[in-house]
C-alpha cells in the first residue's frame, strides 16, 4: 500500500528525514517511535502533504501512485487520513459541516453517490456512539472550545466516518487520560481491516497496549534505527531511548 | 463646481420652490447654506484623508423630488418576496404604499411620512434630526434635498417580535436618494429593524440616507443594515442614537457590495446603565472601498459598549474603521470594547485602522485591539487533509471569520437571514 524510499526532508535549512525506508502493506498496523525530535511527526506531515517541510529526496509510492506528486486534498480523497497532533480549532465552520463536506468530497472521488442529509447524519449519529460523544458536539464549530480530550476524540471520529485506506496517528494518545484513551483505542481498533494500515506515531508504549501493532519501528536522527516486532516497543519502556542514539541530548526540538 | 455638485444645487433649488410652508424651506435652505459652508468633502480633511469621493463628483445624478413617485414592478432580484409582512418600501427615495405591507403592525407601533406631517410636527421631526445631520456634509446635504422621511415611534411596553423590515432600492441609474428615518422607542419597548439596502442597476446610484434614534429608558432596539447595491453605487449614511437609562441598542452593519460605502455612526450613552453593542462587516473586493467611522459616547456613569468591526479585503479593495470612544470626566464605571480584525487576501489590498480613545474618567475598564493578517494555513491545512478543495476551503475560512458577527444577531430570523448572505452559495449547495 505504502513504500517510502529513502526518504529526505527538511524543515527550513535543517535536515529532518535523512533516508526514510519503510513498507507497509494492506492489514498491517505499524508504530513509528522515537525520542522528541526524531522527526516523527515530520514524516507525518510529509504524507498528508504539509508544506512546512520540504521534501529533498527519495519517493513515496501509496498504491501505485507518485505520493508525493499529489494535492494534499487529493491524498485525503485516495483515502489517506492524518489523524493531528495538535487538532485546529476553526471558529465558523461547523463540525457537522466539514464531517458532511469530507465525506462527500471523498464519495464524489470515488465515483460514490453523495449522502444526503438523513442518510449522513443517521451515520455520523451511529459513529458518534462508538466514539460516547455527545451529539451536540456535531453543531459545535470544529475543535472550537473542546477540550484537549474532546479534540482527540473529535479527530478519531473523522477518521471513522471518512474510513481511510491509510490512517497515521500522529500522537494521539498525547493528552489523554485513561478512560478517553479506552475510547479512543476502540475507535481505530474498530477500524482493523484486511484492506487497511495504520501507522500509529507514539512517543510512549501505553497506546500499544489498546492498540496491537504488528510492526515496530524506531526513529532517531531522521533515520529508521531498527524495526521489530511488539516486544521492541517493550524493551524500550524498560529501557528508554539512551541506546539509539543521541537525538535526545541533542535538545532537538520537535517541529 | 463639479459635476455633481451642479446638480444637487439645481435640484435644491426645483425643490425649494416646490416646498409649500415657508418654514420647510427656509430649513431646506438652512442645511444648504452649512453644506456649502463646510464644503465639499476632500482627503485634505482628517475624516476623509482615506476615502476618496473623485468617482462621486463625476456624477451628475438626478434627485427624487415626488415623495409618492410610484415605481410599479419592483424587479423580482429584490428581496421583497422573503419580506411577507411588515416592510416599508423605498425606490429611489420614494416611498413605495403598493410595495409595502404595514397593516399588521400592533397598535404600539406607529409610522408617519414626513409628508403627511403638519408644520408643527414637522418641526418636531427637523429638530430630532439635527444630530444625524450634523456628523458629516452628507447629512447637510440631506437636509436640503431629502425627499421623504419616516418617523417610526413605539410606544412604552410594546414589543414587537417580529422584525420591521426598511428596504430601501436603487433602482433607477444615474439617480440619487436622499431619506430619513426617525426612530422613537417609548419605555420598555423591544424592535428589530432589518433595513435591507439594496440595487439592481448597474449604473451609477448614490443613497444617502440619515437615522436618528432615541431611547427611552429600557428599550431595547436591534438595528440589523446589509448594504448590497450595485457596483456603481455610493452610500453615505449617517446613524446617531440617544440611549437613556438602561437602553438597549444593538447595531449591526453588513457592509457588502458597492463602490463606495461611508457610515458614520454616533451613539450615545446619556444616562445610567445603558449598554448598546456595535458590530460590522466590510467586504471589498476589487476598487471598492468601504469606511465606516465610529464614535461611542460615554457620557453618564455605568454604561457599557461593545464594539467589533471585522473586514475583508481583496483585489485591490480598500476599508477604512475609525473607531472613536469617548468616556466623559463623570462617566465613571464605564465599560467599553472595541476591536477590528482585518483579512487581507491581497498584497494590493489597503486598510487603514484607527482606533481613537479618549478617555477623562479614572475608573473604567476600557481595551481595545486591531489585527491585519492573512488566513490561517493552519486551518487551511486542516480543511485540505480532510479532502475539501483548496478554493472551497479558503472560502469557508474567509465566510468563518464574518460569520461570528452575524451569530451575535439576536433574532433568530434575522440571523439565519444574514447568515445566508454571508455564506453565499456554499453552503446552500450544501446544508446539514
Amino acid at each position: 500500500m505504502l513504500s517510502i524510499k529513502n526518504l529526505q526532508a527538511s524543515v527550513g535549512d535543517k535536515p529532518i528525514l535523512k533516508g526514510i525506508n519503510l513498507d507497509v502493506k494492506a492489514g498491517e498496523v505499524h508504530a513509528l517511535m522515537g525520542p522528541n525530535g526524531s522527526g516523527k511527526s515530520t514524516l507525518s506531515n510529509v504524507l498528508a502533504g504539509r508544506e512546512n517541510a520540504t521534501v529533498t529526496g527519495g519517493s513515496v509510492t501509496y498504491q501505485g501512485k507518485d505520493l508525493l506528486a499529489l494535492a494534499v486534498e487529493e491524498r485525503a480523497r485516495e483515502g489517506i487520513f492524518l489523524a493531528f497532533q495538535y487538532p485546529v480549532e476553526i471558529p465558523g465552520v461547523g463540525n457537522v459541516y466539514l464531517l458532511k463536506a469530507a465525506l462527500n468530497a471523498q464519495r464524489k472521488h470515488r465515483g460514490l453517490p453523495e449522502l444526503d442529509a438523513m442518510d449522513f447524519l443517521a451515520l455520523v449519529k451511529d459513529k458518534m456512539k462508538l466514539m460516547e460523544m455527545n451529539e451536540s458536539m456535531l453543531y459545535r464549530a470544529v475543535n472550537e472550545g473542546f477540550s484537549g480530550g474532546e479534540k482527540k476524540r473529535n479527530e478519531i471520529l473523522q477518521m471513522v466516518v471518512l474510513e481511510p485506506n491509510l490512517a497515521i496517528l500522529d500522537e494521539t494518545d498525547s493528552g489523554l487520560d485513561i478512560d478517553a484513551l479506552k475510547v479512543v483505542s476502540h475507535g481505530v481498533n474498530s477500524l482493523r481491516s484486511p484492506d487497511r494500515a495504520m501507522i500509529l506515531v507514539t512517543h510512549y508504549q501505553r497506546l500499544l497496549d489498546y492498540i496491537k501493532p504488528d510492526f515496530v519501528h524506531v526513529l532517531s536522527d531522521g533515520r529508521i534505527q531498527r524495526s521489530g516486532g511488539p516486544e521492541l516497543a517493550l524493551e524500550l519502556e524498560r529501557e528508554g531511548y539512551a541506546w539509539v542514539g543521541d537525538a535526545t541530548n541533542e535538545g532537538v526540538v520537535a517541529p | 463646481m463639479n459635476p455633481f455638485l451642479a446638480q444637487c444645487r439645481a435640484s435644491f433649488e426645483a425643490q425649494a420652490t416646490l416646498e409649500a410652508g415657508v418654514a420647510e424651506r427656509g430649513q431646506r435652505q438652512a442645511e444648504w447654506t452649512r453644506f456649502e459652508a463646510l464644503g465639499w468633502p476632500t482627503t485634505r480633511l482628517e475624516d476623509w484623508k482615506y476615502t476618496t469621493l473623485s468617482g462621486l463628483e463625476k456624477l451628475s445624478l438626478q434627485n427624487s423630488v415626488e415623495p409618492r413617485e410610484e415605481v410599479k414592478g419592483v424587479p423580482p432580484s429584490l428581496p421583497l418576496e422573503g419580506i411577507p409582512a411588515n416592510r416599508l418600501v423605498f425606490v429611489d427615495g420614494a416611498f413605495q404604499p403598493n410595495q409595502s405591507m404595514i397593516d399588521r403592525l400592533p397598535e404600539g407601533v406607529r409610522l408617519r411620512f414626513w409628508s403627511d406631517l403638519d408644520a408643527q410636527e414637522r418641526e418636531r421631526f427637523t429638530h430630532k434630526m439635527a444630530p444625524a445631520r450634523a456628523l458629516t456634509a452628507f447629512g447637510a446635504l440631506n437636509g436640503a434635498l431629502f425627499t421623504e422621511g419616516v418617523w417610526i415611534t413605539v410606544d412604552a411596553g410594546c414589543a414587537l417580535e417580529a422584525p420591521l423590515h426598511l428596504v430601501k432600492v436603487s433602482r433607477t441609474g444615474q439617480r440619487m436618494s436622499h431619506g430619513a428615518v426617525l426612530l422613537e422607542l417609548g419605555e420598555n419597548s423591544g424592535l428589530t429593524l432589518r433595513e435591507h439596502c439594496v440595487g439592481n442597476t448597474d449604473q451609477p446610484t448614490h443613497s444617502n440616507w440619515v437615522t436618528a434614534i432615541e431611547l427611552a429608558p429600557r428599550a431595547r432596539l436591534t438595528l440589523v443594515k446589509v448594504q448590497q447595491e450595485g457596483l456603481l453605487s455610493y452610500h453615505t449614511a449617517a446613524l446617531h442614537a440617544l440611549q437613556r437609562a438602561g437602553s438597549h441598542l444593538q447595531v449591526f452593519s453588513f457592509a457588502l457590495s458597492g463602490a463606495l460605502g461611508r457610515n458614520d455612526i454616533t451613539l450615545r450613552l446619556i444616562e445610567p446603565h445603558a449598554e448598546c453593542v456595535l458590530k460590522g462587516v466590510y467586504r471589498v473586493a476589487d476598487r471598492a472601498l468601504q469606511d465606516f467611522h465610529t464614535s461611542i459616547e460615554h457620557d453618564s456613569p455605568h454604561c457599557t459598549s461593545d464594539e467589533c468591526f471585522k473586514g475583508v479585503l481583496e483585489g485591490s479593495g480598500k476599508a477604512v474603521f475609525n473607531g472613536r470612544v469617548r468616556v466623559a470626566l463623570d462617566a465613571q464605571k464605564t465599560s467599553s470594547r472595541q476591536s477590528n480584525h482585518n483579512l487581507l487576501l491581497s498584497d494590493k489590498a489597503e486598510v487603514n485602522t484607527k482606533p481613537q480613545l479618549e478617555i477623562f474618567a479614572d475608573d473604567v475598564k476600557c481595551s481595545h485591539g486591531t489585527t491585519v493578517g492573512q488566513l490561517d494555513e493552519e486551518q487551511w491545512f486542516y480543511l485540505r487533509a480532510r479532502g475539501i478543495a483548496a478554493d472551497l476551503a479558503r472560502t469557508l475560512l474567509i465566510q468563518a471569520f464574518t460569520l461570528e458577527i452575524a451569530e451575535a444577531i439576536p433574532h433568530v430570523g434575522v440571523r439565519e437571514e444574514v447568515r445566508h448572505l454571508l455564506s453565499g452559495t456554499v453552503e446552500e449547495n450544501d446544508h446539514v
